[in-house]
């Protein structure tokens, strides 16, 4: 290239401003003021007095390949660069600008279209209901166990049942990913999320989404009294299939189980592991079991119906903690009881672990909150269902509402068959199978309940059938018995 | 860039000092142009700004006259260090009887220096969690005026827990052991790497107590100060690195090596690290943010030129600017609660510390991409950045270490 300085016709050499060049091999800048001591020229040199065979001292071209520099000046841009604020678009050519239309946006080929967080139900049925809408575009599935379909609800009921654990899988993740063209990362966890650069950062990398879905679900509760190294978590496949393989090595004999929390979980494990022949204590720290949702006479009946299986019932508990004597575990309540067994289990409740939703600022309330008919959260192109949301700040973890939550996700992600989701209370079947139990409505926690039909106990069970009322509407109905 | 279009009063002082407004200053040539009032609501800040603009100041003069020399020439920035210790740029997070805690000043300090040199800003972590370590270990004599002294780099420290650390992750075994006599404990054995040491020097380490045997007991360690200069001491020269030189890296030989109930940090060690673990990784992210910015800067430094080809690149500068601007708001906000307990807040802060260094890996990446040979040349600050954003990846805790550990506290624990 030929030099393109301007000549500085006219002036006094000594009264121009000094002059700067730049090397267009490498980047070089020549000042006049400056000069290139090292390479023979004086401070003050101008550049059109700089011998022919003066050679750049970064990359050795000769003179004629340097053109005239000017740095755009500070203040007139980014100050701290001294470049334009609006840069790519300033700088480049309009016949140049590929990410002119999104200066800020990375280049496509990184983005991983949808990006779902979790593969239990929730995750799979989006999964699948974005496939049958778009054959076409990529789904990533970041799960942190191997991600294999299968019921939930059979935790509570496949020991009786004598299901072995393996027979509870429906489908592999690796053959549910082939068959639905899931890109299925298992063993990874989602450790952090930021919505404006559409990342998610992963304990295998980050995965760049057009669109994610949080289906990361609920976990049991966490107590220091109960800590994880020594009491049992039901809520996944895996650890369920670590407790039947303990049981079972222990001699296939019944143990002694303690189950902490007399929930909706606490009591269908009690119920599962008492028919499977294990010697259950279930303590709580209410009275009553179930008492959260269940009024005194269902719960009496509950108990009742229990009195033959080896089930032991302890209201007023309140643990202290747990200690081991080397075989056995103790747990210690704050009253001085003492229960001992061969395993303990916790049964407290669940909650929403949420460190990735407060990593990205999503609104919660008690879970991820999300809007009631589309299942966007508070951030953009970041939908949520499932155990781990909540709607105007209640959660209700049920498999029905699940199926619908993904069919209006995948609808608002493809534009295809829209579905906005409508919440309406769904009949709650308790899997307590000594004593069928089942709730249709929502009660009130602290509402009064009236029996409408009651029949003695009898060989095949009790028979209760209750209601709660609001003034003259009906909140709910409770069926207890066979 | 976002910082500038949005009010720098909503974003905390973090992001703004790091960013934009501190690149503001630096391009200006008039450090410290920000506006400090006298309204007490912005003492903090005015506090942090004057650290800041004095950190800055030594960055771009004294630093940037030597970062070669440390990088590839084995040279010990001392007096850097120093003057960065008077200018308050590695004592913020300390505790002071006129002042509290600010970790967000030091992580930002920290950004400051190792956005000219990243070997600097590590050096500066070094020193920084030394002086952690002192405060928080509770022994008179290594707070008062042995801490003041150190707070202000009168005298230097580094940090010996890359061992330790791994160990308890599981990844290593002790490499230190001590048996306890008559005198106290007597330590002996090898860490390979330990940074920003020096014959006056000293650092926090974690050694095994044996048994009368000479086993080492379950869960029975010390953490305590180790005196370069002491008896039973020997600093030995490394292999060469890559790069970062100049961190004063050396292997510790430790022979008979006698400690004294005056340099006794932490006994047991398991629970004090508990109680500063998070802190002590999140500090570190300073000097990654710097490595970023600095590559970021050399970015911008080729585009007026190049930049008609450069937007054929992924990773172009303003969103990058952007995921480090939102980064250290993030990183900023965790360091208000530095001792926060609970895994939830550490995993935050184990996330934030791996995506410094994921960044960090793709900004100077794309540094040496924007500048094409010219970044390839042996003296070009883009190969040397490139170098850096490896040592930010590989340090302890390393990137893989920070994933393993996350994985291990996103998992649902099995009963023994």
């Amino acid at each position: 290239m030929t030099q393109r300085a301007a000549d500085p016709s006219g002036a006094s050499e000594d009264a121009l401003p000094w002059q700067t060049y730049i090397c267009n091999a490498c980047g070089l800048i020549y000042d006049e003021e400056e000069g290139d001591v090292d390479g023979g020229l004086a401070p003050g040199t101008r550049f059109a007095d700089i011998p022919e065979d003066w050679a750049c001292p970064l990359c050795g071209v000769r003179k004629d390949d340097f053109v005239p520099y000017q740095q755009i000046a500070a203040g007139s841009g980014n100050a701290a660069t001294g470049f334009p604020e609006s840069r790519v678009a300033d700088i480049v050519p309009d016949t140049f600008h590929p990410t002119r239309s999104g200066g800020r946006t990375r280049m496509l080929g990184k983005v991983d279209g949808v990006v779902i967080v979790g593969a239990g139900r929730a995750g799979w049925e989006v999964a699948q209901a974005v496939r049958r809408r778009d054959p076409e575009i990529p789904i990533t599935l970041v799960t942190g166990c191997a991600g294999d379909r299968y019921d939930k609800p059979l935790l509570s009921i496949a020991h009786a049942k004598a299901i072995p654990p393996q027979a509870m899988v429906r489908e592999r993740g690796l053959d549910a990913a082939r068959r639905l063209q899931v890109h299925l990362l298992s063993d990874t966890f989602a450790s952090g999320l930021s919505p404006e650069s559409h990342q998610l950062r992963t304990t295998r990398g980050s995965l760049y989404y057009r669109k994610l879905v949080l289906a990361q679900g609920a976990r049991p509760r966490q107590f220091d009294a109960l800590p994880a190294a020594s009491c049992w978590r039901i809520n996944d496949l895996d650890t369920y299939r670590h407790l039947r393989e303990r049981l079972a090595t222990d001699g296939n004999q019944g143990r002694d189980i303690i189950v902490v929390g007399a929930g909706l979980v606490g009591c269908e494990l009690t119920n599962d592991l008492a028919i499977a022949g294990h010697r259950i204590t279930l303590v709580d720290v209410s009275a009553t079991p179930l008492s959260s949702l269940l009024p005194p006479p269902a719960a009496a009946a509950l108990l009742h119906a229990w009195k033959d299986l080896p089930i032991r019932f302890v209201g007023k508990v309140e643990v202290a903690g747990v200690a081991t004597d080397g075989v056995r575990r103790i747990l210690h309540a704050n009253d001085g009881r003492i229960f001992t067994a061969d395993h303990i289990i916790s049964a407290t409740g669940l909650e929403v672990d949420r460190a990735l939703a407060d990593s990205a600022g999503l609104a919660w309330q008690d879970g991820i909150a999300v809007d009631a008919s589309t299942m966007a959260t508070s951030a953009p192109d970041v939908f949520a269902l499932g155990d781990c949301i909540t709607i105007d700040g209640t959660a209700s973890r049920y498999i029905e509402p699940i199926l619908r939550q993904a069919q209006a996700i995948a609808g608002m992600i493809t534009g295809i068959d829209p579905v906005p989701y409508v919440q309406r209370p769904s009949p709650l079947r308790i899997k307590t199978s000594s004593c069928n139990l089942q709730l249709d409505g929502m009660p009130a926690a602290h509402g009064s309940w009236r029996i409408d039909t009651e029949h003695a106990p009898t060989a095949s069970g009790t028979q209760l059938c209750m209601s709660q009322w609001t003034g003259n509407t009906l909140q709910a109905r409770l069926t207890v018995g066979n | 860039m976002l910082a500038n279009t949005m009010p720098g009063n909503v974003l905390g002082v973090g992001r703004v000092a790091i960013t934009a407004e501190l690149a503001r200053a630096a391009s200006n040539g008039s450090p410290g142009a920000i506006a400090v009032t006298a309204d007490p609501a912005n003492t903090a800040r005015a506090s942090r700004e004057t650290v800041l603009a004095a950190t800055r100041e030594i960055a771009n003069g004294s630093l940037a006259e030597v970062v070669d020399a440390c990088d590839r020439d084995g040279f010990y920035p001392r007096d850097v260090l120093q003057a960065l210790g008077r200018a308050g740029a590695m004592s913020a997070h300390l505790d002071m009887p006129e002042r509290p805690a600010d970790f967000g000043t030091t992580i930002a300090a920290m950004a400051e220096a190792g956005r000219i040199c990243g070997a600097t800003g590590f050096m500066m972590w070094c020193h920084a969690v030394c002086g952690l370590y002192m405060q928080a270990s509770g022994n008179p004599a290594l707070n008062g005026a042995a801490l003041a002294r150190h707070a202000a780099g009168e005298t230097l420290g580094g940090t010996g827990m890359s061992n330790p650390m791994k160990t308890f992750a599981g990844i290593e075994n002790m490499l230190l052991k001590a048996r306890c006599t008559a005198l106290g404990y007597v330590v002996s054995g090898n860490l390979p790497w330990v940074s920003n040491l020096g014959p006056d020097h000293y650092f926090g380490a974690v050694c095994a107590v044996l048994d009368a045997d000479g086993v080492a007991q379950p869960g029975k360690e010390i953490m305590f100060m180790i005196r370069c200069d002491a008896p039973g001491v020997t600093l030995r020269d490394c292999p060469s690195f890559s790069g970062m030189e100049g961190t004063g890296t050396y292997a510790v030989a430790l022979k008979e090596y006698l400690v004294g109930a005056d340099d006794l940090i932490a006994d047991p060690v398991r629970p004090f690290i508990g109680r500063i673990k998070a802190a002590f990784i999140l500090l570190q992210t300073g000097m990654g943010l710097g490595v970023v910015q600095g590559a970021i800067d050399s970015i911008w430094r080729v585009e007026q030129q190049l930049g008609a080809v450069n937007a054929y690149l992924e990773d172009r500068p303003d969103p990058l600017q952007d995921e480090l601007d939102l980064l250290t708001g993030r990183i900023m906000t965790l360091a208000t609660t530095p001792f926060a307990t609970g895994d939830a807040y550490l995993r935050q802060v184990l996330d934030a510390r791996a995506h410094v260094s994921e960044l960090a890996l793709r900004a100077a990446q794309s540094a040496l991409l924007h500048q094409g040979a010219r970044g390839y040349l042996m003296t070009s600050d883009v190969q040397r950045r490139v170098r850096e954003s490896h040592f930010v990846a590989i340090v302890t805790p390393a990137l893989k270490h920070l994933r393993k550990e996350l994985a291990r506290l996103s998992a649902t624990p099995i009963p023994a």
